[in-house]
């Protein structure tokens, strides 16, 4: 973890990056946590892995943009929450593929979305 | 006996066992790689392997290959223990003439292949190899068949792991498709039918070799590989960790083991891990971690078809196969891929006598042209296929969701589930509160003074009556509502009574599964 001052539109963020990870931090199965007693340890979260095309975030399914986590500019980490897609009746919190910067947003709040629309891109 | 002929036998062995000397052994190294034997010597237990066929040799003839020599014809073959249970394994060594195989080298790999099936052992394959060795023509393309062929009939027989350690490309790459796991080495290990330069040429596409077939491709992209290591040591590791939770073969059961985890503990949390508000995701695997014996779960295509998650767990002591649906990923909607990945899992499990332990939270099967063209209805039958076709112990619980034909779908008592038991704030109904109030009520909605107060209340009056799972337990298609808090000793209880459960199907050649 790194820290780093970014001025965007005048305004000051200071904000945390994640050294490159090369592919999301293993952690496929959780480690088996042998020894411990019950209470069992949950498994740990897999974070998502990299899609190809890197930084187009689109949408997995069709739905509603509930909410847009993320400005233009922004900063942000690897599995960061960029949107939540109403879908199937579930508030979706959509990850961010890749560490980066708000490219561009290409949806708004209400918007109804079909699997495969970009919805922001990462740069 | 004269010393002279011990010493040379001796001479010989150490021949081989340099496989193709040391420059190239150097070389192995520098790319992260170990050689085939230092693979086989971690994957058994130490002292326990014995070699077969280390003299076997190449008779080719053809393009100056009668003067090559190739120390154990590029692979390493044998048995030994793993856990102190027999394990046959072969390894291609990439430093003899880069691993490629001829009719010698496969004749190695189908001798170790035979001899596992006869006896009931598994087998493990190491693939690091530059494919079919040229010189020897359309004999090697006769190796690789008469792997292929063997693989598939040891299929369901005996549990096959391949392991790619390095390149696997061309005809090379079925023989591991055809086998029940694929591991694959991040970074140093590589599967295509055809290469980047051969796809610029045909179609003009420029891609890495890492982007076409690299370990992430395969394990999140393609499903083509089962897990991902991040070296040889640890891939070997895993290799081990999977062959606790199987039996040796189709006629044995997986080996219990004493746990240090109380079949009787309840646990508090079950209550809270499951949002008050059913459209809010959570990750599933967080109640798979509290009920299984220690939290151990070896997750099955961790990266592949996220929204549904299957893997090995023990409870009580014994294996159980784990199908879940992830509500963090889509939705948890059942879609072409996760059924795709469930439906395997289950046969696997199913093959191997290993109890299936299904969680049910699913709204659905995913809606969207792309998976109606893509065939989610050939995709989607091959779950119901699985479950309905299978015979071991089926546990089901729902958790929270179960609506329409992917309730069915999840280990239903319909499709043959057991035991089925659910959490009480289940929802088990034909569709949701919203869109059930929309068609029974339509008339009613529409005629009434004020349509959007009449609307919610229809549907306040659906999902008190509808979306529970007492309507479901009434008709006998849930055996029992349960304390989320008294969960494990409940499962471990329901796969205690199913131990001897004895079913047949109808007997046939086999059935026609919708591939």
């Amino acid at each position: 973890m790194r820290k780093f001052n970014v001025r965007v539109n005048g305004k000051s963020y200071q904000v945390e990056v994640e050294e490159d990870v090369a592919r999301p931090a293993a952690a496929a199965a959780p480690p088996p946590p042998r020894t411990a007693p019950p209470p069992a340890p949950a498994p740990q979260v897999a974070p998502p892995p990299v899609p190809a095309g890197g930084g187009n975030v689109t949408s997995p399914m069709p739905g509603t943009i509930l909410a847009i986590k993320v400005k233009v500019g922004d900063t942000i980490a690897q599995g960061e929450i960029l949107l939540i897609l109403e879908a199937m009746k579930m508030e979706n919190e959509i990850p961010a593929p890749v560490a980066g910067k708000i490219a561009s947003i290409a949806v708004e709040k209400g918007a109804v979305v079909s699997s495969g629309d970009p919805l922001l891109v990462i740069e | 006996m004269g010393d002279a002929k011990l010493q040379d036998l001796i001479l010989r062995r150490e021949k081989i066992r340099a496989g193709g000397g040391e420059a190239r052994i150097e070389k192995q190294h520098a790319q992260g790689k170990l050689t085939a034997r230092e693979r086989l010597e971690l994957l058994f237990d130490p002292g326990t392997m014995v070699e077969l066929g280390a003299f076997v040799k190449h008779h080719c003839t053809y393009f100056g290959m009668e003067k090559k020599e190739a120390p154990g014809e590029g692979v390493v073959t044998g048995y030994g223990q793993v856990d102190g249970r027999l394990v046959y394994a072969f390894a291609q060594d990439f430093t003899v003439i880069g691993g490629s195989l001829g009719e010698m080298q496969a004749l190695k790999i189908s001798t170790v292949l035979s001899n596992a099936l006869k006896v009931g052992a598994p087998v493990v394959g190491i693939n690091d190899s530059g494919g079919a060795r040229i010189q020897e023509g359309v004999a090697s393309l006769k190796g690789y068949g008469d792997i292929f062929y063997l693989n598939t009939l040891a299929s369901g027989v005996i549990p096959q792991i391949s392991a790619i350690m390095g390149p696997c490309a061309g005809g090379a790459v079925y023989s591991p498709a055809l086998t029940d796991f694929v591991f694959m080495v991040d970074r140093t290990s590589k599967m295509f039918i055809t290469g980047p330069e051969v796809i610029k040429s045909v179609t003009g596409e420029e891609v890495s070799a890492e982007a076409l077939g690299g370990a992430m491709t395969h394990n999140n992209t393609s499903g083509v590989a089962t897990f991902i290591a991040d070296d040889d040591r640890a891939c070997i590791a895993d290799i081990r960790r999977l062959l606790s939770f199987l039996p040796s073969n189709n006629l044995e059961t997986a080996p219990a083991r004493e746990e240090n985890d109380s079949p009787d503990r309840s646990d508090p949390e079950l209550n809270a891990i499951i949002p008050d508000n059913p459209s809010k995701p959570y990750d599933i695997r967080e109640i798979i971690g509290r009920i299984v014996d220690n939290g151990d779960y070896l997750e099955y295509m961790p990266y592949y078809a996220m929204n549904i998650t299957t893997g090995f767990a023990r409870m009580g002591g014994r294996s159980v196969g784990v199908v879940a649906n992830q509500p963090k990923v889509l939705a948890g909607c059942l879609d072409i891929n996760a059924s795709d990945k469930a439906a395997r899992f289950v046969r696997l499990c199913d093959a191997f006598n290993i109890p299936l332990l299904t969680l049910v939270d699913v709204p659905g099967f995913l809606p969207g042209t792309n998976q109606e063209y893509g065939g989610i209805i050939r995709h989607g039958a091959k779950l119901l296929f699985a479950y309905s076709e299978a015979t071991v112990p089926l546990v089901t619980l729902i958790v929270r969701k179960a609506y329409g034909g992917a309730y069915i779908a999840m280990s239903s008592k319909h499709l043959g589930g057991d035991l089925v038991l659910a959490w009480p704030q289940s929802e088990i109904a034909v569709m949701g509160p919203s869109g059930a109030a929309n068609v029974i009520f339509r008339k009613e909605i529409k005629s009434a003074e004020d349509p959007k107060k009449a609307r919610a209340e229809k549907i306040a009056e659906y999902t008190a009556e509808f979306a529970t799972p007492y309507k479901a337990a009434e008709l006998g298609y849930v055996d029992d509502v349960i304390d989320p808090v008294s969960t494990r000793p409940r499962l471990i209880d329901a796969f205690n009574m199913l131990e001897t459960k004895r079913e047949k199907l109808p007997a046939k050649k086999h059935g026609n599964i919708p591939l």
